[in-house]
């Protein structure tokens, strides 16, 4: 307001010297946290919540006051007891709190309001994940008495205590991102109420069994029982490291939601993506140093590439072309533009980029089995083989099959969700048609034979069945078919991998061009 | 002549087989309001979301100063004020709290934070309100909080979707003024409205629209004068309309007369200079004319004469 500043600055108002204390010491924070806190002092939700868990704590208190017995374990059902509190604000109350406050604000177009604001989709998200921390923190402390009576009676020790609260909080975290997430696909009128259902349901779902679970007493004990082994930092750091990248995945689909649509969306979950067997690799390595870590990244291989199925599904049904944004940023030199190539939007380049990860990831899963010698594992490694080159083939043929889809549905963002839900359908289709004629035509469905071989399901029991006892119809042909389907699949899709890569190059040409200064063209010279 | 500010340029867009806006181009400059008319569906709103980048269009292009709203939506973003139809501010927040919290987000740090809410709030005339609730505002204080949260960023482009509903005449009043206002200090209003007088006293130039198409746009006064060029003209003479009658149908130019009580109306094909010396020739023929001219032009007129009043 810089035009406006110099003839109307009127003096401060009394209610800005209230806000003034408070602002003066919130700058740095996310003003999505502010606000939240602000509008939770003044709500009714909260504090009610507040007094509720306040209730329940006192009520467990003059419960084990009257009914102390110096012998008994009464300091663990106290334990229990206060984490049966705390399990229901962290899991339902912050996450719904968090989701609803999403929902309100895409309901009535307020998130239009703050993503004209210099706040990017991912500071709205933080905020509200911070929104929920100080949430779980404040109810913490509420039950705080309960947990620390529990202590002195004797009942837990202080690891148990401090686990069960870090398990909380990220419990809550992952939680909280799942509600905003979900609340943030809900833009999307269709899945409005699949969304509101399945968060709570969901949520509420979680919550009841948690609580089962901690009553019972089976937490407390298996919990104190891993803290005794050797399990444990295995166990705790397998559970942060999944619970972050799944955190992680629904915020980066929730920041899509929020993000303008010309906005590159793909390039993030590529990159997580590729970064998983680094990752899995990292932890595996470290938390298995002594046992050798080959097995568990062979099989985290195998688990990310049903994994990379999932992302797959998503990568080749985008949009085809890239957007006018994302077609000014692409690198400008070409080398760097042909390496991020199929980390780019769309469907072309996003079956590259399924086919590179294939590629990537059975390196690595080879060289696992390599470190630890195929022999150590008996026949199971074979069957390991099969299962994962079967899995990956299916993957690129039904893949390819969903791209050249999508390619014939509207090009729009409809085109887009059918292609989604077309392909899966598509996979149905081909194994339950040859099960259908078979039926119809023979009377009833025969063993395996060539017209399933698009079934994974049934083609790689069979298979894996005929190497098991060598008994059966003979499907010797069936690995060189398969590659052969493979081979042909890929090669089929490999124009419009290439035109996906060309797409990038040309824009990146044009990108070189926008660069070069202009140059005034040369003036007549007098001799001429 | 400057760069301007806001170019649209060919602008498409369909929501399945509706063609919301097709080809639609036009200008703005600075310190410019320009009124946006169209009937319902015209294709207002979604242009205008298109501009705000809360859309994107099937072809074409929106550039604010020179920065095109697909390419660098987020540095557009920092040019534009949008005002959407609707108001929605957020439950218990006060109004101060809730420009506080705008403020926040558009990155306003410290003293001038507070400095910046405190003159928006008065510009609109929100001081006194400063502790009411957001939610608990009246339709004209909430259009004002609306416009208040518009100008924290300080935007160069201001693009208001029918900002005036809703209020009554006295706050309509004030809200033009502020506008006019903004125009003096050097900001482009982009400014849709049904109300057209309303526009008419405020807008320098005009963009009609029917489904989707441009149908006239330029400066008021330019395109008063096409249309004014088929206006009809009044005539009124002592001594009853029948000599009058007589009189002009032997003139040229004049078209199908109505008599209206002891006035005579016609549509007059000719311009100013034409009409003057049919009002001489009146006289010279000994008509005794109390009442000639033609009806003034407003923009309800370049609405009504340039739209079909086709919906879609
Ligand atoms: N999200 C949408 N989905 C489907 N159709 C839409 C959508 N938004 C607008 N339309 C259609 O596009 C056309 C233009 O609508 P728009 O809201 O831009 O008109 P408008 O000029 O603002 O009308 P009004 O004066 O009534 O506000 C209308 O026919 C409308 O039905
Ligand atoms: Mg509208």
């Amino acid at each position: 307001m810089s035009s406006l500043d110099a003839s109307l600055a009127p003096p401060p108002l009394p209610a800005e010297a209230a806000l003034g204390r408070w602002s003066s010491w919130s700058d740095r924070l996310n003003p999505i946290l502010v606000r939240e806190v602000q509008q939770a002092v003044k709500g009714r939700m909260f504090a009610a919540a507040i007094l509720i868990a306040l209730g329940v704590t006192v009520m467990i208190a003059v419960y084990i006051a009257s009914n102390h017995d110096p012998n008994g374990n009464s300091g663990q059902g106290a334990f229990e007891a206060g984490l049966a509190t705390l399990v229901p604000l962290a899991l339902f109350v912050v996450p719904m709190q968090a989701y609803q406050s999403m929902r309100l604000e895409l309901r009535s177009g307020i998130v239009e309001q703050l993503l004209l604001s210099r706040l990017r989709p991912v500071q709205i998200l933080s905020g509200k994940l911070q929104a929920a921390l100080v949430q779980f923190v404040l109810f913490v402390a509420v039950v705080a008495p309960t947990l620390a009576t529990s202590y002195l009676l004797r009942g837990v020790d202080l690891p148990t205590i401090a686990t069960s609260l870090a398990l909380a909080g990220l419990a809550c975290i992952a939680a909280t991102m799942l509600a905003v997430s979900s609340a943030a696909q809900s833009r999307n009128a269709a899945t409005q109420a699949l969304a509101n259902i399945g968060t709570a349901f969901g949520l509420g779902v979680g919550t009841f069994s948690v609580v089962g679970l901690v009553l019972s007493g089976e937490f407390t004990n298996g919990l104190a029982a891993l803290l005794r082994s050797g399990e444990f930092w295995r166990v705790a750091s397998g559970v942060v490291v999944v619970v972050g990248y799944g955190s992680l995945l629904a915020a980066l689909s929730a920041r899509a939601f929020l993000l303008h649509a010309f906005e590159n969306k793909a390039t993030p979950f590529r990159v997580a993506l590729f970064a998983a067997p680094l990752l899995g690799c990292v932890w595996a390595s470290l938390a298995f140093w002594r046992m050798g870590a080959a097995p568990v990244i062979a099989a985290l291989c195998f688990g990310l590439l049903l994994l990379s199925l999932a992302f797959g599904l998503f990568f080749v049904t985008e949009q085809r072309e890239l957007s006018p944004r994302v077609r000014a940023h692409v690198p400008a030199t070409s080398l760097l533009a042909l390496l991020t190539a199929p980390l780019l939007p769309g469907r072309d380049r996003g079956l590259l980029c399924f086919l590179l990860f294939v590629v990537i990831n059975s390196v690595v899963a080879m060289l696992a089995v390599n470190a630890i010698g195929a022999g150590a594992w008996g026949g199971s490694w074979n069957s390991f083989r099969d299962i994962y080159c079967f899995t990956a083939g299916y993957g690129c043929i039904y893949l390819g099959i969903g791209r050249a889809l999508r390619q014939r549905l509207p090009n729009t963002l409809g085109g887009n969700h059918a292609g989604r839900i077309l392909l899966p359908m598509c996979v149905m289709a081909f194994m339950l048609v040859p099960v259908l004629i078979d039926v119809f035509v023979h009377g009833a469905p025969r063993q395996w034979h060539w017209g399933h071989v698009m079934n994974p399901f049934w083609t790689i029991t069979h298979f894996e069945r005929w190497t098991g006892s060598g008994a059966g119809p003979s499907p010797t042909g069936v690995p060189l078919v398969f590659l052969l389907m493979v081979v042909g699949m890929v090669l089929l899709q490999l124009p419009a991998c290439l035109h996906g890569v060309r797409e990038v190059l040309a824009a990146s040409a044009a990108r070189r061009q926008r660069q070069l200064p202009v140059v005034a063209p040369p003036s007549p010279s007098p001799s001429a | 002549m400057t760069t301007p500010l806001l170019e649209v340029q060919n602008l498409c867009r369909s929501y399945g087989k509706v063609q919301a806006v097709r080809d639609l181009s036009f200008t703005m400059h600075r310190g410019q309001i320009t009124g946006f008319v169209g009937p319902n569906g015209a294709g207002k709103t979604t242009t205008m979301r298109i501009a705000a980048t809360l859309d994107v269009p099937d072809s074409g292009d929106v550039t604010i100063d020179g920065v095109s709203v697909l390419v660098e939506p987020r540095a557009a973003r920092a040019l534009i004020g949008y005002m959407s139809d609707q108001f929605h501010p957020y439950p218990n927040l006060d109004v101060l709290e809730y420009l506080d919290f705008f403020a926040r987000a558009n990155g306003l740090l410290g003293e001038q934070r507070a400095r910046t809410v405190r003159s928006v709030a008065s510009f609109c005339g929100l001081l006194g309100f400063a502790d009411r609730p957001a939610t608990g505002l009246s339709k004209g204080m909430g259009q004002r909080l609306h416009l208040a949260k518009t100008l924290l960023h300080d935007p160069q482009l201001l693009i208001l979707d029918e900002p005036a509903s809703g209020l009554d005449p006295r706050a309509r009043i004030e809200f033009r003024n502020l506008l006019k206002e903004l125009a003096a200090a050097g900001k482009a209003i982009l400014i849709s409205s049904h109300i057209l007088p309303e526009l008419g006293e405020m807008c320098d130039s005009v963009v009609v629209v029917e489904k989707g198409r441009r149908i006239v746009s330029g400066s008021i006064a330019d395109i008063e004068k096409t249309v004014q060029n088929d206006q009809v003209v009044v005539l009124r003479a002592l001594g009853g309309t029948e000599s009058l009658q007589r009189f002009l149908l032997t003139q040229p130019d004049v078209g199908q007369l109505v008599v209206d009580g002891d006035r005579v109306r016609f549509p007059f094909a000719a311009d100013d200079e034409a009409l003057a010396d049919l009002l001489a020739r009146a006289i010279g023929a000994g008509l005794r004319v109390v009442e000639f001219g033609r009806g003034a032009v407003d923009l309800e007129d370049i609405f009504l004469k340039t739209t079909k009043g086709n919906l879609q």
